[in-house]
């Protein structure tokens, strides 16, 4: 039997770039309100409006795992969820410069690796978003989801303008 | 430090003298004021003496961050910046949302001091232990956006947070604004004129530290079922669609929408100015500030017409209000393109407004013609002139250089009776409210600390009719007066305790809309997260926040009387005492103030003949070393 891995979906036109999302992270992984310390990261473009989570996975190819020399950086058979072993980490922050989405960080105190694990399943960042831009869920189930609600929301657009009108 | 939240620590810049140095926080400011606005208080009464020329080196520019500042409580990215006042020379602040806030506390500060002035441009970078200035004769003339994005790429970091001033500020336009994230605006009393007026182009930081509370479970637990509040809020999530515009119509309803500079109430065009007109037509996105559920922020673009491509976050209700109906015109897009201007050149959006309508009427009175505007021709609904005389301010070319001093010097300057017109209190201009049909603002107008202020005291209760909220919070033997827009009694208790829980809101600090407009939180909210937060238990206690507030407001009064402000200055312009509302719901309605202050005054425990605080209530308050 195949099962699909759950992940993290984002979609952009949704966040309005509160970074709450950084700080539920930070405070449930590391005790502290500390968004560098944060497992995710908001890319903000003030000037065009634009704000971009970035959320580690779904990746076909981890390229973490691709470059990790010392294989410390492996993937969960069952789950899927890339996973760090720190104790064969050696710290040479390679996964750092290749994650495709900048979301390995270094905690420049503690020098050690840290990394999304979708909260074992029932990820912070998602359940604290107010808008609904992260998802989790399997590929499949996401889609169906965010379509469903972009059709409502065209709807409901057309439906308001003809009004305003 | 052992207290939760806070990271106790004051940075102390000194351009003139080029040292940086850092301060402990003593622990008895924290008891006595908490922080935010507070702590600003205690350092600019003690630091900044009597007479100081606002513009000259001896002021001081203090940024200030509260304990929650950072954290996952809704809405507390926001932080203030104080300083003796540029246009009014005396207590000024201007908070603003954004990110920059918590930036300066993960950089490991809760406060940034700056001081003297520097000889050449700069900016300051603070990026945790490490403080620079650096030289920034390059940015000089450049928009506040152009500077921030320059600053931006100059260390190579996306995630710097920059307050910049714009070329308003630069020019010393004394109503010059600092921007964050390229749209969010500390926007009143002129704290861009103060930098400028220091040589400095902007404050960048960047933080990789954290936030500590006391209790992290509890905290956490409590914020997380706060930010739920916010989200099912219903006047929230209406915030969250139209933002601030929704008021617009609110306003218009109840007589209240300030047009051709407060000469009436009510405006033709209001539609144009409402969020049912202008979301589906011009709005592309939602943000929001730091930790905010709600977001209320709107990135609009104009398709279309004369301002085509315009790109701009903005405005809110008081853009509209300063932009549209108070110079009588009803186009969204010329509000956006007149917003845009003001971001970019750092102009406080409400002050510029109503200076343009107060010389608009000046010249339709004959005070001032066309050989003082340099052969303009003022009129109202004129979208060109609007556009041309906001360049000409930010730029103090020809008549916008009287312009850029605000209504009140202008009209000293231009005399021949032009003060009748000139829209302001103790020297900053009115908001976007009329106390004729709104009686508690007219107070708050009159008493703020900083001039004509909607933000300290506002109460929105009796403005919305809030019966049950009203019951509940002053008691139901004042009803149905206390919530009648057109009487003066009991308003000055309502005035008193909501500016005393704005009070706290400001030391902490969090944002405007999470305690007004809607009335989500309030004192009781704030004493049940406080001593999570810090682990000071003292704070749990509603009648402990409400004398830390008391403590505040009097020692901006202290402040301000010692620059020679007394009862006298606590007024309104003429025309909302003597000119009756002239149409509209609230036809024929004049302020009565006199009465209004009397209660104030008895209230907060000041002299009702010159409306200083009593020595009796300096000593209750702890305030004897502040006479
Ligand atoms: S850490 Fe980066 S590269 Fe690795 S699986 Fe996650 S997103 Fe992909
Ligand atoms: S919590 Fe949601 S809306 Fe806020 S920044 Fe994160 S992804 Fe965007
Ligand atoms: S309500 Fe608006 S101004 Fe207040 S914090 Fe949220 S986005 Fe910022």
């Amino acid at each position: 039997m195949v099962t699909l891995q759950k992940q993290l979906s984002v979609d952009y036109t949704k966040c309005t770039g509160c970074r709450l999302c950084e700080l539920a992270c930070s405070a449930k992984h590391e005790g502290v309100f500390q968004p560098s310390l944060a497992r995710l990261r908001i890319v903000k473009y003030d000037d065009l409006g634009l704000d971009v989570p970035n959320v580690c996975g779904p990746c076909e190819e981890a390229p973490c795992v691709e470059v990790c020399p010392v294989y410390a950086m492996r993937r969960d058979p069952v789950t899927k969820m890339v996973y760090i072993d720190h104790d064969k980490c050696i710290l040479c922050k390679s996964c750092i410069g290749v994650c495709v989405h900048g979301v390995i960080r270094l905690d420049t105190v503690a020098m050690r690796i840290i990394k999304c694990d979708h909260c074992g399943g029932d990820p912070e960042c998602v359940k604290i978003c107010p808008t609904g831009a992260i998802t989790y869920g399997t590929p499949a189930q996401t889609a169906v989801v965010e379509r469903h609600g972009k059709l409502k929301a065209y709807v409901a657009e057309i439906k308001r303008t003809a009004k305003a009108k | 430090m052992s207290i939760g939240g806070y990271t106790g620590k004051i940075l102390r810049v000194n351009l003139s003298q080029d040292t940086v140095r850092v301060d402990k926080i003593p622990q008895d400011w924290i008891r006595q004021f908490i922080g935010g606005d507070g702590f600003a208080a205690r350092i600019l009464y003690e630091e900044v003496p009597s007479g100081t020329n606002p513009l000259s080196p001896a002021n001081k520019l203090i940024f200030a961050t509260g304990p929650i500042t950072g954290t996952l409580w809704p809405m507390s990215g926001r932080s203030v910046f104080v300083a003796k006042g540029a246009q009014t020379g005396i207590w000024a602040e201007s908070h603003v949302g954004g990110f920059i806030g918590p930036e300066l506390k993960y950089a490991g500060y809760d406060l940034l001091v700056v001081e003297g002035r520097s000889e050449r441009p700069v900016y300051i970078l603070v990026e945790d232990d490490y403080v620079e200035l650096v030289d920034a004769s390059k940015l000089w003339g450049l928009s506040t956006s152009e500077a921030t994005v320059k600053i931006q790429e100059q260390q190579r970091d996306p995630d710097v947070q920059v307050a910049a001033v714009g070329p308003a500020g630069e020019r010393l336009v004394k109503f010059a604004s600092l921007i964050v994230n390229h749209a969010r605006a500390a926007g009143r009393t002129g704290m861009g004129a103060i930098l400028g007026s220091k040589n400095v182009k902007a404050i960048a930081i960047r933080g990789h530290g954290g936030v500590r509370v006391a209790n992290h479970e509890e905290f956490v637990a409590l914020a997380k079922r706060a930010q739920e509040r916010v989200r099912v809020n219903p006047q929230a999530k209406e915030m969250g669609q139209w933002g601030t515009w929704i008021l617009t119509a609110v306003k218009q309803e109840i007589g209240e929408l300030p047009t051709y500079n407060h000469r009436t109430g009510v405006f033709p065009g209001w539609e144009q100015l409402s969020g049912d007109y202008i979301r589906p037509r011009y709005t592309i996105s939602d943000r929001a500030c730091f930790g905010c559920s709600l977001a209320c922020k709107k990135v609009n673009y104009i398709p279309d017409g004369p301002f085509a491509g315009t790109l701009e976050e903005g405005p809110e209700y008081e853009g509209l209000m300063a932009f549209g109906s108070t110079l009588g015109i009803a186009d969204y897009p010329t509000t956006l393109r007149a917003n845009q201007i003001c971001n970019k050149y750092g102009m406080d959006v409400i002050s510029a407004g109503t200076t343009i309508g107060f010389a608009i009427e000046a010249f339709e009175q004959g005070i001032i013609t066309e050989a003082d505007t340099g052969g303009l021709k003022l009129q109202w609904n004129d979208s060109a002139l609007v556009i041309q005389l906001l360049e000409m301010i930010g730029k103090r070319e020809g008549f916008g250089d009287l312009l850029a001093e605000g209504s009140r010097e202008a009209a000293r300057r231009i005399g021949k009776g032009a003060e009748k017109y000139a829209m302001h209190v103790k020297g900053l201009e009115i908001s976007g409210q009329d106390g004729r049909t709104h009686r508690s603002i007219g107070l708050s107008h009159a008493t703020g600390a900083r001039g004509a202020d909607h933000l300290r005291s506002l109460v929105t209760v009796d403005q919305l009719g809030y019966e049950e909220v009203a019951a509940k919070r002053w008691g139901r033997d004042k009803l149905p007066e206390i919530i009648n827009p057109y009487t003066e009694k009991y308003k000055a208790t309502a005035v008193v305790e909501t500016e005393n829980t704005y009070c706290i809101r400001d030391t902490l600090i969090v944002c405007w809309y999470s305690v007004s407009w809607p009335p989500i939180f309030w004192m009781d909210d704030f004493a049940e997260m406080l001593p999570l937060a810090t682990g000071i238990a003292e704070f749990g206690s509603t009648e402990r926040l409400t004398e830390i507030a008391e403590r505040q407001v009097t020692l901006k009064r202290l402040f301000n009387a010692r620059e020679g402000i007394t009862r006298k200055d606590d007024q309104l312009p003429e025309r909302f005492l003597k000119d009756p509302m002239p149409e509209g719901p609230g036809k024929g309605q004049v302020v009565h103030l006199d009465p209004m202050l009397d209660d104030y005054y008895r209230l907060r425990g000041w002299d009702l003949e010159t409306g200083l605080p009593t020595d009796d209530t300096i000593r209750r308050l702890s305030l004897q070393w502040a006479t």
